[in-house]
């Protein structure tokens, strides 16, 4: 049994269905990658993990460590293990990194942790990802460049520890250095602790860096095609419009039940 | 010590020869905002005043006020936009004159509240007397004089005359008359030329049952080069039934004088009304950082004024306020530049919950003259409930050409996403809810740059926070 699994997730929005029927089984110490066109639903696959209130699932469940989450409310799903790094990270005005950190670790914990404790764990982070000191006690993604609130996304995986961390389009935005930096935190997270993920891209070029033992292809609302590395290469050569074509091909019924947007 | 039925005071002027100048101001039903009907307050006091100069003594500016009290009805405010401030609900007549009412032990609120904390001074006036007072011997042989400001009349006249009242007007509403006809006690502070005090002096008006009306009058006088805080404290306990405080307040920095001023407002859940004026002039090179945390009470109006008078004056204004309940707060704060170069900075953040109203009008006013004038005005506001409500009206009236003046500002509800940010992260709703409001004043709050101050403020934004939890909830669902 994997530690995360979807089933036959069907998720809408109040006009549309924007996922139908997806199944997905990541446990920890796995790196999955998640591919897809824009549309595709990637970030409503996110979103609703975490148990965003606007996405509403109509059919399907999530089960995470053997406890159907499909209806549980997010902090719950974020004490239980899971963990989102958003696209575009929320800025908090007035709260420092340290201490949101601070805040978000006590949230899993009975006892507040002891400072020391804190520090340390804090310095440990701040070293993995190469950030400066001083980064910590500025408020939270207020005033970041996207390059910044990718780090302090990584940052706060790196001090909440959780089982399973969704990427959401992580690297976007990023320069070379930067998703170097975010990749590198991941891997190091992965090998050092255990860390499954799922990491969602539009590009290949973060797999570069993180090598990834599973790939998924999203396309309108279902995943369309599975794999090892080699499917990223394969995409990188021949792009999402061939592997449409050959999947419109093969399952011209799955299409068919899409919104014509394909 | 004078009754509110005026047996011991002659009667006086009538209202209109008490103005000094300047006309009073009262807002035609409907029509006008408060900035557009401004004249700066131009004092009834000193300049007119005292005794050797020809103007009115103590007991003749009471008397004016008198009249003025008894000829005036209790006043409603009405600006168009479905806005009213009105006193009428107060019920003045049943509430006890100072004298009948005076305790003479601290109220426990303060000592709940107050922070322990090392100070330059304390004094506390408890309904209409002073039960508490403090100063550092040290500070005292410096020349300090902490002390009310009736003891201040009969012992340092030289320095309380020329300043008393020396912006303050006392006709143009019946509260305020009130006050300057039957203020009692109150407070005087004096930090001769050259003194730096690090700790704070702290100022508190408490009132400790309903039926007490309250007439607290504060001045305070900064010699040049002086540095020095001043806290002040406005504390009720929790009681039911209505009590008034109608506060006059005035803060007066000679050349080169440097003071934070910080005031922790709080009348508790109790029908309390607070209609109160305050100024504070800035001489000569002379710099106040002045912020007022306006955390609730039934009714309160304040208005509050921060001139620079002279040459090189800056300053900082800011201030917080957090509605709830039923609670009403009408604020108008005026930025007033009588003369350049002068610099103005002003940053006011308020939220409200509940059914509660607030109306934040800002001012302003670069005068004729006062060229080389940069200031600028940002208000912050943030609705957490669906039944809240908050006005910021911000108003620009400049008279120079050589000089910057301009506003900004938000209004806001909750985040949604940021709610679900922190969610993500383990926080559940409400404490994601409290992250987010106690970032929005955060900036403020460490303004105070005074650690104790500053924990008490977090924590009274906290208690109201939990206070309204269901209130945030509800809103949540609601969209």
């Amino acid at each position: 049994m994997a530690d995360l699994e979807i089933r036959d997730l069907h998720v809408r929005t109040e006009e549309h269905e924007i996922l139908r029927g997806v199944d997905l089984d990541i446990s920890r110490g796995e790196i999955h990658a998640l591919m897809g066109p824009n549309g595709s639903g990637k970030s409503t696959l996110a979103n609703t993990l975490l148990g965003h209130p606007t996405y509403e699932i109509s059919e399907g469940t999530i089960t995470f460590k053997g406890e159907d989450i499909t209806e549980a409310e997010p902090h719950e799903r974020a004490k239980a293990g899971l963990f989102l790094a958003f696209q575009y990270p929320v800025s908090i005005p007035g709260v420092s990194v340290a201490n949101f950190l601070r805040m978000a670790i006590n949230a899993k914990r009975d006892e507040p942790i002891q400072v020391k404790e804190f520090r340390t764990q804090l310095q440990h982070a701040i070293e993995l990802l190469d950030v400066d000191k001083a980064f910590t006690s500025r408020h939270l993604n207020d005033g970041f460049s996207g390059g910044e609130k990718k780090r302090a996304e990584i940052l706060q995986m790196a001090m909440l520890a959780p089982d399973i961390a969704i990427l959401d389009e992580t690297d976007s935005g990023l320069d070379i250095d930067a998703l170097r930096t975010v990749a590198e935190g991941v891997q190091r997270l992965h090998d050092e602790q255990g860390l499954g993920a799922l990491i969602i891209t539009h590009y290949q070029r973060i797999l570069h860096y993180v090598k990834p033992q599973f790939v998924h292809i999203l396309m309108d609302g279902r995943i369309v095609l599975e794999g090892g590395v080699e499917l990223v290469e394969r995409l990188e050569r021949e792009g999402y419009d061939q592997i449409r074509q050959e999947f419109g091909a093969t399952e011209a019924g799955a299409l068919a039940a899409g919104d014509g947007s394909a | 010590m004078p009754e509110r039925d005026g047996a011991s005071i002659p009667d006086g002027a009538t209202p209109s020869a008490a103005v000094n100048g300047s006309s009073p101001v009262q807002a035609k039903p409907g029509r006008h905002r408060e900035a557009t009907l401004y004249h700066a307050l131009a004092g009834a006091g000193a300049g007119d005043t005292l005794a050797g100069t020809g103007g009115r003594s103590l007991a003749e500016l009471r008397a004016a006020a008198l009249s003025a009290y008894e000829a005036l009805d209790l006043p409603i405010w009405r600006r168009s936009g479905f806005w009213t401030t009105s006193l009428q609900n107060l019920d003045l007549d049943s509430l006890a004159a100072p004298a009948a009412s005076d305790p003479c032990e601290v109220p426990a609120v303060v000592g709940r509240t107050l922070p322990d904390r090392a100070r330059a001074g304390r004094i506390v006036q408890s309904a209409g007397a002073v039960v508490h007072l403090e100063l550092d011997p040290e500070l005292r042989e410096r020349g300090v004089i902490l002390c009310s400001l009736e003891d201040a009349f009969r012992e340092h006249a030289e320095l309380v005359e020329p300043w008393f009242s020396k912006r303050l007007t006392i006709d143009r509403n019946k509260l305020e008359a009130a006050n300057a006809a039957f203020w009692t006690a109150g407070a005087f502070l004096h930090v001769p030329a050259g003194v730096v005090v690090e700790e704070p002096f702290e100022i508190v008006y408490a009132i400790d049952a309903p039926g007490v009306a309250q007439y607290g009058r504060t001045l305070v006088l900064g010699g040049a080069t002086s540095e020095f805080r001043v806290h002040e404290y406005d504390l009720a306990e929790d009681f039911d039934g209505q009590a008034l405080h109608a506060g006059a307040f005035e803060l007066y920095l000679q050349d080169g004088a440097r003071c934070r001023l910080s005031q922790v407002q709080d009348w508790g859940s109790g029908e309390v009304f607070d209609l109160s004026t305050r100024f504070v002039g800035v001489g000569r090179d002379a710099y106040c950082h002045w912020l007022p945390a306006l955390l609730g009470g039934h009714l309160v109006r304040q208005h509050l004024e921060l001139a620079v008078s002279e040459p090189g004056g800056d300053m900082a204004f800011r201030g917080l306020f957090f509605t709830e309940e039923d609670e009403h707060l009408d604020a108008f704060v005026v930025d007033l530049h009588e003369t350049g170069p002068s610099g103005g900075d002003l940053h006011w953040r308020g939220a409200a919950t509940g059914e509660s109203r607030a109306s934040l009008e800002g001012l302003i006013q670069i005068d004729p003259g006062a060229q080389q004038t940069h200031t600028y005005l940002q208000i912050h506001t943030m609705m957490l409930s669906p039944k809240a409500r908050v006005d910021a009206i911000p108003s620009v009236l400049v008279s120079a050409d050589d000089v910057s003046a301009s506003h900004g500002g938000t209004v806001g509800e909750l985040d949604e996403t940021a709610i679900f940010y922190m969610q993500t992260r383990g926080l559940d709703r409400p404490a994601a809810v409290r992250v987010i409001v106690e970032g929005f004043f955060e900036p403020l709050i460490a303004e105070l740059s005074d650690e104790p101050l500053e924990e008490l403020v977090r924590a009274k934004v906290a208690e109201k926070l939990a206070a309204a939890r269901e209130d945030i909830e509800a809103y949540a669902t609601s969209r």
